[in-house]
């Protein structure tokens, strides 16, 4: 069929981004806004026991501070429920208490009539705190004695076990255990969170920048004790958001709170200090992965037990362990992850959650039992390929991880590997070659949307989704194309908005697979109303068999009778017709097991005279089902191999002993630039899964960050010798590794 | 509110140069004829935004200096005070909200912009101190309706996704074709580019577009 | 940020009796200036903006020393031909400091007086005494691995100094001249950066209302070779974690007039003056460099996140006059 689907389109919002046009939640500027600014913690655990406000209060252009003493006591907790769209990041109600649970922890917001204003008097605030001596952390050390030899406590449900891990693992002939971690690590979406809240009546209109402004939505309507319908979240353009944005933060609470009292819209754009301290972040986990082995390499025991921090304002289970139980034909699995509370700001999603974390770990014990196997890493993975799910005992909704293994290796030169540790060299450069497995889950959602046929021929497809920069608004004008004849720039997209018909997250790789059924549901729906209607008296069609019309090329086709849909609309007398429908997954739900895999292979320099290490090349091959757009869906592969070059070589997220978070800006916190990004090199396979969905589509935003760091790590062992099992793999952890 | 514009009332530069795409990349889908509602609000609110008003008849507020700005060719009156930097002066000030805020503190380059056609970190520059300077922001790309070919070839090498850092990236990248002494070779790209961060990892698509551009003006100036 | 007010004068006298009106800041380039009123660290009442002050020429003088202006910026001095051609130490150094927009702006007046990138010290609150004498140094204790030194460093203050063109101009020798209430004066290039000892405070020899005009460039050694290594975690836009500038000469295949100074690892540009007694004379050599590096690095003290620096920094050391003297293939990346 495909014209539309499956073929590389520019963004349909490429000029508005590509000329500043487009417009992000701080480029939002309203009649007679005031400007919010927070003010942060200066200590990370203890009572705030007052605030120095005289000083702002008489700065220039301050209208008012809001802050524990005199702040909204008639606001309530969201439930905080996935299943009814109302989860929020940090539970806690901003100045709720005087309790200070991490270092940034909002204890004031300073509205004045201008930002310079704003941001002048808030440096003037000062809390006056009861410090606690020591930072409370339940994560500090390895507790050897507990059980998984983990901090943390048990959380329930972790356990997708199957078969006796611990029996076979002291049966296995050849065995590892070894203990992995990662630094904390922050989302850093180059947009700063934003928030502008504006009141008309009992009416709350938010421009927001989220991955889900229907959730915000719910999640505001509990907190304001407002039926939904009276409130609206807009995010027509988001800065990315990674997992960091997915969620409500307090600063959207206390702003429009600030403007219900204030009774003028408040735009508050959170401080780069504050995105790192109180927006969120991948929590540090600390991770034991055991392996049992025939001396073949066949797989007998896997334990995975896994922890990582949360904070005390709230519960984040990053669930490190989720891939594990899937990856390979294995009997006996054992998965746990344990979760404790430490005076850090709170963590959420970050990009891949589980997997990106949980894949490093698994799939750098994988080469090392290779190594100890002294067998080809490839041939390990390849000796305990699973035929079908192992977790769910389910067959794969489509798997072709095998190709991804061996397109990727000649893709690489992968032949060329010469095993034995730093015998490859040119010049003063050790050369090291790495790979690793790459997954995750494919999964997909309820979804509405609404399709109009408009009176000059375009048709207009709404959802209450969004474009985070992943490129949803090109490839639901695709989708409507294709299906509709109607040609792409005459496909009107609309998203962002939460008075939309309700659409996903933009999250977790299920956005694509979610939205597009409802769009032919919608567009389905819209074809029969404007049928229902051409074959009524009197009308065009009103000799036929409503089931035997079709649309085609814009037009309502019976036999070789060919209506334009305007020419029908006119021939009505209505200016459009539109209807709304919505589309979930069904029993394939029980019947397959869906999940998205690849396999990544690295090349690695170290320069031993100077300690320089830096990635050479990155080859993937991935298999997401069908690329709607493969131009935007390899954009969104490269991006999570580049991510993923930060968090195996640079990103962590520092706090000093009393909780402090000291890297708090882009200077400190080091992300990967330009300079540091190797030849990438990117293979999308094209085996559409029907199973999923009419489209074949698997969604692709995480997958490119799993497995990466794993394969960075497996090279610098393979380089050096020296095998890093904490990320990151930086300088001093190098020279100081035997 | 959002207020939805009349389409008709809208400059015709970006759906011209949406056309011009079409015939340089082939690609049926992307001619917009039509600009989605909410972006022609956003381009009208650009547009409607209160310019310093030269015909200004009050004297600035206390604490404030009137002063003139060269902005994308166009001399602009605009009171600021004098601890205001370029980037909010742009954005608030005069409407351009093109140029974005990333970090505030010179260590993202989502503010580029060109002053005299150098790039700098409008973050860092008191908008007081450029009374004498030619700004170009990323709005005064465009000319005769036409992206640049710089745009252009970002749009062709999707060579952005959020677009939040890409105004700052292609101002740099601008720059540094101007710039006779950064090298040409992907290397010299990348290290000149390094300013600019993109956390969307989009880096491989920008180097692609930056070279694919360099032919581009090397031919058509 | 506070409000302050703001003066353009047009020459350097008019700009110090303006300085000396108020609790003034010289604004040039703005990057350190302007960075740290945002977070409230400098506060002025006033800033004197020096950019109509036509300090930006480079120019050679006859006795061969090569003078430039404060306000010649980091991008302008970095390809200027004079510097490209005798002193690519100091090219290379600029080059690899920050981005190209930071260059663009950042002067060399203000690269001089660029300040420590202590997170502690930019935090307005926590105790530091470079900020609040007397408050006590979080860093040590704290988290003190990227811009921290092993060298210099106090029980007062252990940030280091951030600069990459000041590591090379310290290798090069130059001389700073300022113009004060009181008149002009030079200043040697090596006691104008101040060690921390018991007066973090205190950073620089500038006395009150002094203004820096220019930066004079000891005259090239005939036939010297010079070059700087920087060793970051990524490959741009990061401060050194240890970098290396060094000039010799080789002459009757040994070592001539040595000239060694470390960035990244101190709390000023660190001339490396045991390491510079050891080369002179002597015929290169692998061994020869270890040993210069060692002693370049007796007087360190490691901190908790840091000690990787010491052998960090003798990498660069030895990297380099590997480089310079032919010995080593290891290239810096360009």
């Amino acid at each position: 069929m495909s014209e539309t689907l499956n073929t590389q389109k520019p963004r349909i919002d490429g000029a508005l981004k590509l000329s500043g046009g487009a417009d992000y939640t701080a480029d939002i500027n309203l009649d007679g806004q005031l400007y919010g600014y927070p003010v942060g913690s200066a200590i990370a655990s203890g009572e705030l026991e007052g605030l120095e406000l005289e000083e702002a209060l008489g700065m220039p252009g301050v209208v008012d501070i809001f802050h524990h003493d005199n702040f909204d006591r008639t606001l309530k907790h969201s439930p905080n429920s996935f299943a009814e769209k109302n989860t929020v990041s940090e539970p806690r109600l901003p100045f709720e208490d005087t309790t200070i649970h991490y270092h940034g922890q909002y204890i004031a917001l300073v509205v004045a009539d201008t930002f310079e204003h704003a941001r002048a008097a808030a440096q003037k605030v000062k809390g006056k705190y009861r410090a606690n001596d020591q930072v409370i952390s339940q994560f500090d050390e390895l507790d050897a004695d507990n059980v998984a030899g983990l901090p943390g406590v048990l959380q329930e449900g972790d356990g997708q076990s199957r078969g006796e891990a611990d029996t076979a693992f002291d049966a296995a002939e050849v065995t590892l255990d070894h203990h992995y971690s990662i630094a904390t690590e922050t989302h850093a979406a180059m947009e700063l969170h934003a928030s502008t809240a504006t009141w008309s009546g009992d009416h709350l209109t938010v421009y927001e920048s989220t991955q889900g402004v229907v959730f915000q939505r719910h999640a505001l309507s509990h907190v304001f004790s407002m039926p939904p319908e009276q409130i609206n979240v807009i995010s027509h353009f988001i800065g990315s958001g990674f997992g960091g944005k997915l969620f409500m933060w307090p600063h959207a609470i206390m702003t429009a709170v600030a403007s219900r009292r204030l009774k003028r819209p408040v735009k508050t754009v959170v401080p780069r200090q504050s995105v790192f301290t109180s927006a969120g972040s991948r929590p540090r986990s600390i991770q034991r992965v055991r392996l049992g082995a025939r001396a073949d390499g066949t797989l007998t025991s896997i334990r995975h037990d896994g922890s990582n921090e949360t904070a005390f304002v709230g519960m984040h289970n990053d669930t490190v362990i989720s891939a594990t139980p899937s990856m390979y034909a294995c009997e006996n699995v054992s998965v746990t992850n344990r979760v404790g509370e430490v005076n850090h700001g709170m963590p959420c999603p970050m990009r891949a959650p589980g997997e990106a974390p949980g894949l490093f770990a698994l799939e750098t014990a994988m080469d090392e039992l290779a190594w100890q196997l002294e067998m080809d890493p490839v041939e390990l993975r390849k000796k305990n390929f699973a035929e079908r799910d192992p977790a769910s005992d389910l067959p794969w909704s489509s798997n072709h991880l095998i190709e991804c293994w061996d397109n990727a290796a000649k893709r690489f030169g992968w032949e060329n590997r010469t095993a034995e540790i730093g015998a490859m060299r040119e010049g003063d450069e050790i050369i090291g070659y790495g790979m690793a497995s790459q997954s995750w889950e494919a999964m997909r959602l309820q979804c509405s949307a609404r399709v109009t046929f408009l009176s000059d021929g375009r048709l207009q497809v709404s959802c209450g989704t969004q474009d985070i920069g992943t490129g949803t608004y090109t490839i639901v004008a695709q989708t409507a194309s294709e299906l509709s004849g109607v040609p792409i720039e005459d496909i009107d997209v609309r998203l962002g908005d939460s008075s939309l018909p309700s659409g996903p997250l933009s999250g977790g790789s299920f956005a694509t697979a979610t939205v597009l059924p409802a769009v032919k549901a919608a567009l389905d729906a819209a074809t029969q109303a404007l049928i229902d209607k051409v074959t009524q008296d009197g009308q065009a069609f009103s000799d036929v068999d409503s089931g035997s019309i079709e649309l085609s090329d814009r037009a309502l086709t019976y036999g070789d009778r060919s209506i334009p849909v305007t020419t029908l609309l006119e021939e009505l007398g209505i200016g459009q017709v539109t209807a709304e429908a919505s589309a979930e997954p069904g029993d394939e739900q029980s019947e397959y097991s869906f999940r998205s895999f690849g396999a990544v292979f690295v090349e690695v320099r170290w320069d031993p005279g100077i300690s320089r290490l830096k990635v050479e090349r990155i080859v993937s091959t991935i298999d997401i089902g069908r690329a709607i757009n493969p131009m935007t869906a390899r954009n969104q592969v490269e991006g999570g191999l580049v991510m993923g070059l930060g968090m195996a070589l640079f990103e962590q997220t520092e706090y000093d002993k009393s909780g402090y978070l000291y890297n708090a800006n882009l200077a400190d916190y080091i992300v990967p630039v330009h300079a540091d990004i190797p030849p990438i090199d990117v293979e999308l396979l094209d085996y559409p899964d029907y199973h999923l969905n009419a489209f074949g589509a698997r969604g692709v935003g995480e997958i490119g960050l799993t497995g990466i760091a794993a394969a960075i790590s497996n090279a610098v062992y393979h380089a050096t010798g020296k095998r890093i099992r904490d990320l990151p793999i930086s300088i001093e952890r190098l020279l100081m590794a035997n | 509110m959002t207020e939805y514009f009349d389409p008709k009332t809208q400059g015709g530069a970006t759906s011209k140069s949406r056309r011009n795409f079409l015939k340089t990349v082939g690609a049926s889908g992307v001619a917009a004829a039509s600009t989605p509602l909410w972006a022609q609000a956003t381009q009208a609110r650009a547009a409607e935004t209160p310019e310093g008003d030269p015909a200004k008849a009050s004297a600035p507020a206390p604490g404030m200096s009137r002063i003139q700005l060269n902005v994308n060719g166009v001399e602009r009156t605009v009171d600021v005070a004098p601890q205001m930097v370029l980037l909010d002066v742009v954005r608030n000030e005069l409407g351009l909200t093109g140029t974005k805020k990333g970090c505030d503190q010179g260590q993202c380059g989502a503010c580029t912009v060109l002053v005299n056609g150098q790039a700098i970190n409008s973050c860092l520059s008191l908008a007081i101190s450029r009374q004498t300077d030619e700004i170009t922001t990323i709005e005064g790309l465009e000319r005769g309706g036409e992206l640049h070919p710089v745009q252009q070839a970002f749009w062709e090498h999707d060579a952005f996704q959020c677009g939040y850092c890409t105004s700052g990236q292609i101002m740099s990248a601008v720059a540094v074709l101007n710039d006779d002494r950064i090298g040409q070779s992907d290397a010299a790209v990348r290290e000149a580019m390094s300013g600019n961060i993109c956390r969307c990892g989009a880096y491989k698509n920008i180097l692609a577009a930056v070279q694919d551009a360099r032919k581009a003006m090397k031919g058509g100036g | 940020m506070r409000a302050f007010d703001y003066a353009r004068p047009g020459a350097v006298g008019a700009a110090i009796a303006a300085h000396a009106k108020a609790d003034s800041a010289y604004l040039a380039g703005g990057t350190t200036l302007l960075d740290l009123a945002k977070i409230d660290i400098m506060q002025p009442e006033q800033v004197v903006d020096i950019n109509g002050l036509g300090l930006d020429r480079i120019e050679r003088l006859e006795d061969g020393r090569v003078r430039v202006g404060a306000l010649v910026t980091n991008t302008a001095l970095a390809r200027h031909e004079l510097i490209e051609t005798h002193y690519p130490v100091l090219s290379q150094a600029l080059l690899s400091g920050a981005s190209t927009q930071l260059r663009n702006k950042a002067t060399t007046g203000g690269n001089v007086m660029q300040r420590v990138r202590c997170p502690y010290f930019r935090d307005g609150a926590s105790p530091c005494n470079k900020r609040e004498p007397g408050s006590g140094c979080s860093a040590i204790g704290g988290v003190n691995r990227e811009t921290f030194a092993v060298l210099g460093t106090s029980e007062q203050c252990i940030a280091a100094h951030p600069s990459d063109m000041c590591v090379a101009m310290a290798a090069i020798g130059a001389t700073v001249s300022v113009h004060g209430p009181k008149g002009t004066r030079e200043i040697d290039f090596g006691a104008f950066h101040l060690l921390p000892g018991s007066t973090p405070e205190r950073e620089h020899a500038l006395e009150p209302d002094e203004l820096i005009t220019h930066v004079t460039l000891n005259a090239p050694e005939r036939d010297a070779r010079s070059g700087y290594l920087k060793l970051r975690d990524r490959a741009s836009y990061q401060f050194a974690l240890a970098s290396c500038a060094a000039q010799l000469t080789l002459k009757g295949g040994v070592i001539r007039s040595p000239r060694i100074a470390l960035g990244g690892v101190a709390t000023k540009p660190w001339r490396a003056l045991e390491a510079e007694r050891i080369l002179e004379g002597k015929a290169p050599s692998k061994a020869l460099f270890e040993q210069a590096a060692k002693a370049a690095f007796k007087t360190a003290t490691a901190y908790e996140h840091n000690a990787f620096k010491i052998p960090l920094g003798q990498h660069a050391i030895i990297a380099e006059l590997g480089k310079l003297t032919g010995l080593a293939t290891t290239q810096e990346a360009s």
